[in-house]
Parts: structure tokens; sequence; C-alpha cells
């Protein structure tokens, strides 16, 4: 398994995790755990976060994706997190467009510089 | 001469400072990429939703059991940056095409010419002489059946055998996505680690001024010194 590389892990709505499936990404036998986990309305906020921190702590996990309406809920643990790997994605949903305003990566990276340095 | 090593630290931190800029125009393009992509594979998936009926196209369809078909390598540069590789299992992909044709084949006649119900051992073994290809196939055909069984296959298989084309073009859009996921992620750990870097070589740059006879306090009078600098000369002054 490790000579083969890293999952790609999904956290997002039905329709994200099944994009992602049908794409190949998916992982899911008796032995291990699944590789996603498809958010519904009454997915609690408890069982999201310890889903993402179990992908944090699995060494064999390079990317997570997930729904960036889902990061805001679990936003201190995404925050938290600032190892390169497993790299964090967050990615638009169908009711939530992508706004790079709520992005981890790119709120570190507008910390850099302020509008009077530009005068 | 003295004077040349803080223009060199100017230099470079201007260097950085344009390959974070460069890095971040190029994160925003291949995120509107990405994105784009996604919201075509969505489209494509309802409109399959709608011709296959909506509990078609659902989680209930999963597989219990999968295995990956594409894999994400990771290389660690000199700069703490991180590279992603995809790979895909495209083996699997070139078996099931071929086994596609031999399917296609056996489900014709296997024989040339009048089938024979009661054979003996003697017909079987000239025909074997003869047809030593086809029986090879046919062997082929049923370990690849076997390996049909294993849980590495096609997703698309799960919604059914024949599928409508607007879920192949989902597939096709997010196996897409999946690539540019890695190179986003690539992107997105070089814009982190520049941040780093460029942040580092400020305090430096302000540093190395003050062992070259207490310039830091001169250069913060003046005002040529932009606003942050200026609040990187005020914490090194106060400690």
């Amino acid at each position: 398994m490790a000579g083969r590389g890293k999952l790609i892990a999904v956290i997002g709505d039905e329709d994200t995790c099944t994009g992602f499936l049908l794409g190949g990404i998916g992982e899911l036998n008796k032995n291990r755990k699944p590789n996603f986990l498809v958010v519904e309305k009454d997915t609690s906020v408890t069982e999201i976060e310890e889903t993402f921190k179990s992908f944090l702590a699995r060494n064999d996990i390079g990317i997570i994706l997930i729904n960036q309406f889902i990061a805001e809920m679990i936003r201190h643990a995404i925050d938290a997190h600032v190892q390169s790997i497993p790299a964090v994605l967050e990615i638009p949903s169908k009711e939530h467009p992508y706004d790079a305003s709520k992005d981890s990566i790119l709120r570190r990276a507008k910390g850099m510089f302020s509008a009077e340095d530009f005068r | 001469m003295g004077g040349s090593e803080p223009e060199d630290t100017r230099v470079k931190m201007d260097e950085k400072l344009f390959r974070f800029m460069d890095l971040l125009e190029l994160l925003e393009k291949k995120r509107a990429t990405l994105n784009s992509l996604i919201e075509q594979g969505w489209f494509s998936i309802t409109k399959a939703r709608y011709s296959m009926g909506n509990k078609q196209v659902s989680a209930l369809q999963y597989a219990s059991e999968m295995e990956p078909l594409v894999w994400v390598h990771t290389r660690a540069l000199e700069n703490d940056e991180m590279q992603f590789f995809t790979e895909r299992n495209t083996q699997k992909s070139s078996r099931e095409s071929s086994d596609e044709l031999l399917s296609v084949e056996d489900i014709g006649p296997q024989e040339e010419g009048l089938r024979r119900r009661n054979k003996t051992r003697k017909d079987t073994i000239k025909k074997k002489d003869t047809e030593g290809a086809k029986t090879d196939k046919g062997s082929e055909v049923n370990s690849a059946r076997k390996k049909d069984s294993n849980p590495q296959q096609d997703p698309l298989k799960w919604f059914g055998i024949l599928v409508p084309q607007p879920l192949k073009q989902a597939q096709s859009s997010f196996k897409q996505v999946i690539e540019l996921s890695a190179e986003i992620a690539a992107l997105q750990s070089a814009v982190v680690s520049t941040r780093q870097e460029l942040r580092l070589s400020l305090a430096k740059g302000l540093n190395s001024e003050d062992t070259l006879g207490n310039t830091v306090k001169d250069k913060c009078l003046t005002d040529e010194l932009t606003v942050s600098e200026q609040k990187e000369c005020n914490k090194i002054i106060s400690s």
C-alpha cells in the first residue's frame, strides 16, 4: 500500500461524493474505514469533525477535499491544521459557491499585506 | 561594499514577492477551472439522475467494497514545499476494454461451423490445436470475469451496465478535477512556504542592518519604509 501512494479523501454532500467516487478515489472494505463521508442534513458537526480528524491522523491520505460550507462548520479544526500533508482543499457545493475570502490558505496569505503597503 | 548586502537582501525579497504574486495568480486561475469542472460534473450527474431516476444515482448505489483507482504521490522539496502527483491505475481500464471485446466475442458462437453437443476428447484436442488462441482467450475471459468480481472495477458499473452518456461525462469531469486537485494542493503549499520565507527575509533584512552600526533606528525614522516594515522595525527596537 505504501508503495502505491496516498489516498484522496472526500467530505461532501451526496453529489460531490458520488462524483469523486466515480473518478475512482473511493476505498471501502471490511478492514479499513472509508476515505469518504457523505454529509446529509442530519449529519452532526461532531461526526464531521471526528471524521476530519481521523483523516488527518491517517498516514495514507494525501489530500482531503471538503465542501466549503462543511469546512465552515469545522473552521477551527481546519485552521489548526498547518502541516503540508494531508493538503486540505475547499471546494464549492451546489448551494454554496466558492468564496476565496473564507479559504483558510488564502486567509493566511491575505494577512501578508495591508492596503497602505501599496501607496 | 557594506551597502551592497542590504541591497542584495532587498533584491532577493523582491524576487520572492514576485514569485508569491505569480503563485497567487496561478492558484486563482486553477481554482476557477476546478470550480467550473466540478459544476459541470454536477450538471451531468443531475442529467443522468433525470433520465435514470432519483434513486438510481445516489449513495444507495455505492459498492459495498471499493478499491481506489487513483493514488497521490508526494515529494518534499528543499524549501518545505510539497509536490503532489496523481497516478491512475490504467492497467485495469485497458484490460477491461480488451475484456469487453472478448466478452463480445464470447457472446457469439465460439466455434466456426456447426456446434457439437456431444464432444469427445479427441475432438477437443484437435480443436485446441487449431483454435489454441481462442481457448487462451477463453481462459483469459474466465480469469477476467473473476477479476471483475473484485472490488477494483469501474465505478460506473455500480449504476448499471448501460449507463447514460451524462454519467460518463460526469466521470470524465471529476477525473479532471482530481488531476487539478493535486496541482492546486502543490500551489497552496508553495504559497504558504513562500509567505513564510518572505516574513523571515523581512525580519532578517532589518536585523542585518542593525549589525552594520545601528542603522535600523535611523531607517525607522525615515519615511522610506512601508507600514508593515515600520511595524517590524518597532518590534525589533523594542526587543
